[in-house]
């Protein structure tokens, strides 16, 4: 069974469900209510097929390759390879989608009669199966006009929200964001067109070795450009924190829980896979862009109150704890230390799925709050435990997985990264040990305050009293948000309680890429579903998790029946010194992040506004109102895409001379354009 | 209903009213040895008593504070006046009860803490004194929250605050002996 579903035909099959819900999703454009059922329908059935190709890809004993169709361009194959890698990347991309479409079959309810569904749901099911096709493209071409697939649908689904003028500048400069990573990766592709002399992976591979160190490096930069801007790393992050609030919060979830991942994996596709073997600066590079963006990440988030720009600083902050990992995978390997680098991929692979897990939930949980309250302020949230009970205590699971707390997925991968680094300054020289001791603290500093960032999330929206007239009339979502939601939650429990079992899959996942081979000794044992990490340290995610469990209980009982045996508890109002409380007297989360930001007001250059209002103007006695705005400056704008602009601007200059504006030049330009492309092909 | 209503009817007012005009001759100092020793046994050492202010036109007030000044010093004999009702153990309540402040009454009543004590001190928190029967007051404490004794006086003094304070620590002491 497993065979069918891994082979050309079960992956035609469900390249048909996204195509069939695409295209009848667009016929229903008429009917709102017929356009989410077919379209979210057939993208579950979708992702669930998807489930079954990867799995019966993950179970299959060689990669399973095939080629599709034919293509009227010599160097363009349809050509798939569903290897393992790539097996667990369309895994973790159909489980997220899968979950992601339930809850929208409720979610886009409410753009009924206002935008159309029709082509919310087409560019849906276009959007997963490009990043499906991104996934399992074998071909360097068709690999980019997937990844155009996937890039151009996610910005239709950006802008989907088309009414607020804001919406439409995040989709702007998403799109050419990432158009100008495309550009580099095409750079990047062609480079190695021309050292191969073919844009397969296979032959890339098989001609690796025939690549100039200096073209590798080139790849290697262009490549990291490229992919660093869809997977959001800093500096080259601007795109994040303004499209995922513009877009839909399904679509945010999807983006931010697996769109971004697809970075990676290309990342770990032409590094590891491709370019093998590469010199020792790249793995340093890979770990100071991960220390970077992870800190700086948790950094920009706590200093955010909109709940979803959060979310997406949150999203920059993790790729970097995956870039930890993958890092130090490569500085192993060019240490000749492979187990350690295998350690270092499955930490990168095993936080890859987590984050995809636990961050999804939290932009779904997001989603259901900003539906039923219509802001994404978080100063205009607060009280909404009361009012929804069950988003509470989902977005609270998901805050404790993103924040490391055990027994939740999130401790085990990051504990995982941890160890990587650990091994690093245990295991390397002067040249790089002063590289992993940056990363090892960057990463402990960034656990500490991303928990700090999640308590002041989880304070302002869900506890103390609703601050805003929104609200106070929020409801639990409806039935098939809940249960998108409940299962990604559930899996962020069970992937730490099995993290051993996931750790061993993930290791036979790493293991059969080709740097791999022939080192029979895995670093990683999971016995009895404990992670151990060759001897230097272990944990058992089971034991963990029962000892919580036990002290928990231990706490609730002492508590019960040694302290309150004899009291009776009776439950009152809060005593207010005879004032009512108001949720003016609640702590904000500009004011609980305000101390952190001003210890790095180095780094983030906080701007304050302060303004008072006063009864009398002349004597500023007796305030009427005061103001006080806690901003971040943005000094990647002023400081790297400002200058930039404005040389192009320069350059833009100079090159308008050459436009005189009259016939008898520009054919003279043709003339010379043409004797210069005969000259170099002759 | 009826079952209630007999209940209500069968159980005895359990209001002591104390008439502290018998005191008028006594030695605070005797008396505040004697409340000393109430406390140091009832309330281990210290009776912290809340005073709510339920629209009264302040007379009790200042024989209240006269009870801290040096000459009176009740705090050597253990007895507080706290800031919140949630530190307190006893309530002390003055005025007639202002409609605008019977909410707040009541709210002080729920904020202090089990076990304690309501005294409704004065003539005008006893049954609105010379404030009873206008619309704009509900004429005694009592009428608002459960009270379990009352301090006559239009103001009580100082001494008669205290004389009856000790009688108060006695039933207590009674009481919980029973």
């Amino acid at each position: 069974m497993t065979e069918f579903f891994a082979s050309s035909r079960g992956f035609v099959v469900l390249l048909l469900l996204f195509a069939i819900g695409a295209a009848g999703s667009l016929l229903f454009n008429k009917n709102d209510r017929q356009a989410n059922y077919w379209s979210n329908l057939f993208a579950c059935a979708g992702s669930l097929w998807g489930m079954f190709v990867a799995i019966g890809a993950l179970v299959a004993p060689e990669p399973v390759a095939f080629t599709l169709g034919f293509s009227p361009f010599s160097l363009l194959r349809f050509s798939f390879l569903l290897d393992r890698l790539a097996a667990f990347f369309l895994f973790v991309i159909s489980l997220i989608a899968f979950f992601c479409s339930i809850y929208a079959i409720d979610y886009v309810k409410h753009y009924y009669g206002k935008y159309g569904i029709g082509t919310l749901g087409f560019f849906y099911n276009i959007f997963i199966a490009g990043m499906l096709l991104v996934a399992s493209a074998a071909n360097g071409l068709f690999f980019l006009v997937a990844w155009e697939i996937m890039s151009v649908a996610s910005f239709f689904l950006v802008i989907h929200d088309r009414d607020e003028q804001e919406n439409i500048r995040a989709g702007l400069l998403y799109l050419i964001m990432t158009h100008l990573g495309t550009a580099f990766i095409i750079a990047a592709f062609l480079l190695l067109y021309r050292s191969t002399g073919s844009f397969d992976f296979s032959a890339i591979q098989s001609g690796g070795a025939a690549i100039s160190p200096v073209v590798k490096n080139a790849v290697f930069v262009l490549s990291l450009i490229g992919f660093g801007t869809k997977a959001g790393i800093i500096p080259l992050h601007v795109w994040l924190p303004a499209a995922h609030p513009a877009a839909p919060s399904h679509i945010s979830g999807l983006m931010s829980g697996v769109m971004i991942k697809t970075g990676i994996y290309m990342m770990i596709r032409v590094f590891l896979d491709l370019l093998a073997p590469f010199p020792l600066w790249w793995g340093v590079v890979l770990l100071i862009a991960g220390a970077v963006s992870a800190l700086l990440g948790v950094l920009y988030a706590l200093a955010e109150h909109d709940i979803k720009k959060l979310l997406a600083y949150h999203s920059i902050e993790n790729i970097g704890i995956i870039l930890l990992g993958l890092g130090s995978a490569l500085t192993f390997l060019s240490l000749q230390l492979p187990t350690l680098a295998l350690l270092g991929l499955v930490a990168s692979l095993f936080h890859t799925l987590n984050h995809a897990t636990f961050k999804s939930l939290l932009f779904l949980g997001a989603g259901a709050v900003i539906n039923q309250t219509h802001t994404r302020n978080m100063e205009e949230l607060g009280g909404l435990i009361r009012l929804m009970p069950q988003t509470a205590l989902l977005f609270l699971t998901g805050s404790m997985a993103i924040s490391a707390l055990p027994p939740f997925n999130g401790f085990f991968s990051e504990w995982l990264t941890f160890q990587s680094l650990f091994q690093g300054i245990a295991a390397t020289d002067s040249r790089t040990i002063w590289v992993f001791v940056i990363a090892a603290g960057s990463l402990a500093f960034t656990g500490g305050l991303a928990l700090a960032c999640f308590v002041k999330a989880f304070g302002a929206v869900f506890l103390a009293r609703p601050r805003s007239n929104e609200a106070q009339h929020a409801r639990e979502p409806s039935f098939f948000m809940l249960a998108g939601m409940w299962p990604l939650a559930a899996l962020s429990l069970l992937f730490g309680i099995v993290s051993g079992y996931v750790a061993n899959i993930l290791q036979d996942v790493a293991g059969t890429l080709s740097v791999f081979q022939g080192f029979p000794s895995p670093f990683l044992l999971a016995e009895t579903g404990r992670i151990s990490a060759g001897g230097f340290s272990f944990v058992s995610p089971p034991v963990v998790f029962l000892l919580l469990l036990i002290a928990l209980f231990a706490v609730f009982t002492a508590f019960n029946f040694l302290f309150f045996k004899k009291q009776k508890t009776t439950f009152g109002p809060t005593w207010d010194c005879g004032a009512d409380l108001t949720p003016r007297m609640e702590i904000t989360s500009t004011g609980f992040a305000r101390s952190i930001i001003l210890i790095f007001k180095g780094i983030m250059k906080p701007t304050m506004l302060k303004s008072v209002e006063c009864r009398d103007g002349e004597t500023r006695y007796l305030p009427k109102s005061r103001e006080i705005r806690l901003g971040i400056s943005n000094i990647y704008d002023t400081c790297l895409y400002k200058p930039a602009q404005d040389l192009a601007l320069r350059f833009s200059l100079y090159a308008r001379k050459m436009q005189s504006g009259l016939i008898n030049m520009y054919i003279l330009y043709i003339l010379a354009a043409l004797l210069g492309a005969l000259y170099f092909s002759l | 209903m009826i079952r209630l209503l007999r209940k209500t009817v069968a159980t005895p007012s359990p209001l002591i009213s104390i008439d502290p005009s018998a005191c008028e001759r006594v030695d605070i100092s005797v008396v505040g040895r004697e409340i000393e020793d109430h406390v140091k046994r009832l309330f281990r050492g210290s009776l912290a008593i809340r005073q709510v202010d339920a629209g009264s036109d302040n007379a009790a007030e200042q024989e209240l504070v006269a009870l801290s000044n040096p000459f009176y010093d009740v705090e050597r004999f253990g007895v507080h006046f706290v800031a919140s009702p949630r530190h307190a153990d006893m309530l002390m309540a003055t005025g007639p009860v202002a409609r605008n402040m019977a909410e707040a009454l009541r709210r002080t009543y729920a904020a202090t803490p089990d076990p304690k004590f309501v005294v409704a001190l004065g003539d005008d928190a006893i049954d609105g004194g010379i404030f009873r029967g206008s619309y704009a007051v509900y004429d005694a404490v009592k009428n608002v929250i459960p009270v379990d004794y009352e301090i006559a006086g239009d103001p009580p003094s100082p001494r008669a605050i205290l004389c009856a304070l000790l009688k108060i620590l006695e039933t207590i002491g009674a009481n919980s002996l029973n």
